[in-house]
């Protein structure tokens, strides 16, 4: 816990803290014969102590002037949730419709619908740290694992903006589990792929891809955007010719994904309805414990520094109103 | 006055203080999108860190940008984009600048050249491009700093250039401007290093490595081509050899793009002068923050409890006045 003073300029003003030493509280009154009034140790505890009432106020109120404020803090707390890496294809198909159209007037991209439903996700769960990865030909790191929501939101964002390029699935993945390196493994730990497309993985790519998802034990998501009439990850193919990565790249990920020892689940999304759906069950099932951080914003402790001086002049105003009167 | 009731007064002020509601006050703030040029001349190594060892471009652009962040008030918002080819690549839209710090920290120490997804770029219809993303309803409110050396690969054809005026369809006061483009590199040339796919430096971009001269489309005046042959050679069949391996600041075509987009320009050397290009009146945004202003009776409390003290002080002086 650090404290510190926001504005510690009002610093300056400490010395009047000397003034109740130099003065005092009370009203002169000329006494006939001071020898009268003995100096008892008892008046000269209540004098300390009215004095040092007077300092108190003084020093409460120029500390709350400062504005005396606990630093942010991040506790340690546990919940229900998930490590979640977003791994977003951005590539330029993501702009079209379900149906593989550029989208009229009230039509929108897959983009645009993935955009909203994942954003909502994203509010549902308040405990994940969610990170997230875009990919079109390379992959590009965008926001690191965190609980920030609004730097989450504005990540997928991003989502809604012009294409690019063509859909490398195993470089947007490589970089997704690379975010687990350092984290220590606490609740599950989840990639979501969110494309519309898939890829051949060369042999390098599926070595490395099987080897991260089993060391660092992630479950994987995908959701897959099926342009109408595409290719669906269940698709057969017609001929033993056709049976190949090259003509079905999205049946030969699927197997690729089923192969590895890892829980996986693949969502085949044609409409805003079905992601819907399959974003619901994801939230089912990744509930495991999870140790997560929660930042303490900044807190100002100006008030209480102003109630603490009040406090002492409270005590003052009975002491003063105790005081004998002159006899005018 | 009665010196109890000064006391009762300082201990009024001080209850009003600590229930005082805050009140909406306007203060300035920021609203930006870095978009970052991530094609290989930003690689040339033309600026100096603080040892005098040469570093890229790029990480001079990454550097600056993490300062300037820095220095921007809270509340601001900075989102940030590669730029490539044509387009550009939003990572994030604009996130507030003093709660976010760290993510956006790290998201710009990744920046890669290696996160190009195409190798090639054109900067004039890259700007047209991303000016037109500013569209976007999560972009509305912001400013676009581009940061450019202006190199183009390959040259291209003046003739098939972006028209700005499309963009703006209302009308805008002269002063108004849509950001900022911020020239990075040096006015010398210098070479481009060469880098293999995993990041090791190989050489540097040799006079055969790449074109030097547009040959897309037609030529604007096929006299001044050499060897120009109409449907064969509309680009002349001598080989041109120039400087386009080597890299430099393209000063006035980015200050020319600059007046026809209506951006500011600004060169970047040093953080600070980077950081004052930002924080001009052109790009700042008044912006509703809640204010405490339970100091000014804090403050008042404090004036009465010291002339509460002071009254003894001031009678004494006052008797000695007298005495004379």
């Amino acid at each position: 816990m650090g404290l510190y003073l926001n504005s510690p300029w009002y610093l300056l003003l400490l010395p009047l803290i000397l003034l109740p030493f130099i003065t005092t509280a009370f009203e002169k009154r000329p006494t006939a014969w001071t020898a009268l009034i003995p100096l008892n140790s008892l008046s000269i505890w209540l004098q300390r102590l009215i004095r040092f009432l007077g300092c108190l106020a003084f020093l409460a109120i120029i500390i709350g002037l400062a504005d005396l404020s606990i630093r942010y803090r991040t506790i340690s707390k546990t919940g229900n949730g998930a490590h979640i890496v977003f791994v977003l294809d951005r590539s330029a198909s993501m702009n079209e419709t379900f149906g593989g159209r550029s989208p009229s007037k009230d039509e929108q991209s897959k983009a645009h619908a993935a955009r909203g439903l994942l954003s909502r996700f994203v509010d549902k769960r308040p405990h994940d740290l969610f990170a997230v990865v875009g990919f079109s030909t390379q992959p590009f790191y965008t926001i690191p694992l965190t609980e920030s929501k609004p730097a989450i939101q504005a990540a997928i964002n991003s989502l809604d903006t012009q294409g690019l390029a063509f859909t490398n699935v195993a470089k947007g993945l490589a970089m997704g589990l690379s975010y687990f390196k350092d984290q220590a493994h606490t609740g599950s730990r989840v990639v979501i792929l969110v494309s519309d497309g898939a890829a051949t993985l060369d042999h390098r790519a599926q070595k490395t891809l099987r080897d991260w998802f089993e060391r660092y034990q992630v479950s994987l998501y995908w959701f897959f955007l099926r342009t109408e009439n595409g290719l669906s990850i269940s698709s057969t193919p017609d001929s033993s010719t056709d049976d190949n990565p090259r003509v079905m790249p999205e049946r030969y990920l699927d197997k690729f994904f089923t192969s590895l020892k890892i829980p996986y689940q693949s969502y085949e999304i044609d409409t805003s309805d079905s992601l819907q759906a399959a974003i619901e069950q994801v939230d089912k099932l990744e509930n495991s414990p999870l140790q997560y951080q929660q930042k303490t914003p900044n807190y100002s402790l100006a008030n209480y520094c102003y109630l603490l001086a009040f406090l002492a002049l409270l005590l003052l105003i009975l002491v003063k109103l105790f005081e004998a009167k002159h006899d005018d | 006055m009665n010196r109890l009731n000064l006391l009762i007064g300082s201990a009024c002020l001080l209850l009003i203080s600590i229930f005082i509601p805050t009140i909406k006050m306007a203060s300035t703030s920021y609203d930006f999108v870095f978009i970052v040029d991530i094609t290989r001349s930003m690689n040339t190594q033309d600026y100096t860190d603080n040892n005098g060892g040469a570093i890229s471009r790029l990480d001079k652009v990454k550097q600056d940008m993490i300062s300037a962040i820095q220095t921007l008030p809270c509340g601001s918002r900075v989102g940030l984009g590669l730029f490539t080819e044509r387009s550009s690549a939003l990572l994030f839209s604009p996130i507030e600048v003093c709660s976010n710090y760290s993510i956006l920290e790290d998201s710009i120490q990744h920046i890669d050249w290696r996160m190009a997804w195409v190798a090639d770029s054109n900067i004039g219809r890259g700007l047209y491009n991303i000016l037109k993303q500013l569209k976007k309803d999560f972009l509305l409110s912001s400013k676009l700093v581009f940061f450019t050396d202006g190199h183009e690969s390959p040259p291209v054809n003046a003739r098939y250039q972006a028209d700005f005026a499309d963009l703006t369809t209302e009308k805008l006061p002269a002063s108004w401007r849509a950001g900022l483009i911020v020239g990075v590199g040096n006015k010398a040339l210098s070479r481009i290093p060469k880098y293999d796919q995993d990041g090791h430096q190989t050489g540097f971009y040799q006079v055969d490595d790449v074109p030097h001269a547009s040959s897309f489309g037609l030529p604007e005046d096929p006299s001044k081509i050499k060897g120009y042959i109409p449907r064969n050679g509309p680009w002349g069949t001598e080989k041109i050899v120039g400087t386009e391996h080597m890299s430099s600041l393209r000063e006035e075509y980015l200050m020319n793009l600059a007046k026809a987009a209506s951006l500011n320009y600004h060169r970047l050397t040093d953080k600070q002068l980077f950081s004052e290009a930002l924080q001009t009146p052109a790009f700042t945004q008044s912006q509703q923050r809640d204010t405490s202003i339970s100091w000014l009776p804090a403050c008042l409390a404090l004036l009465l409890l010291s002339y509460f003290y002071l009254i003894p002080i001031i009678g004494r002086i006052t008797m000695l006045n007298k005495d004379n």
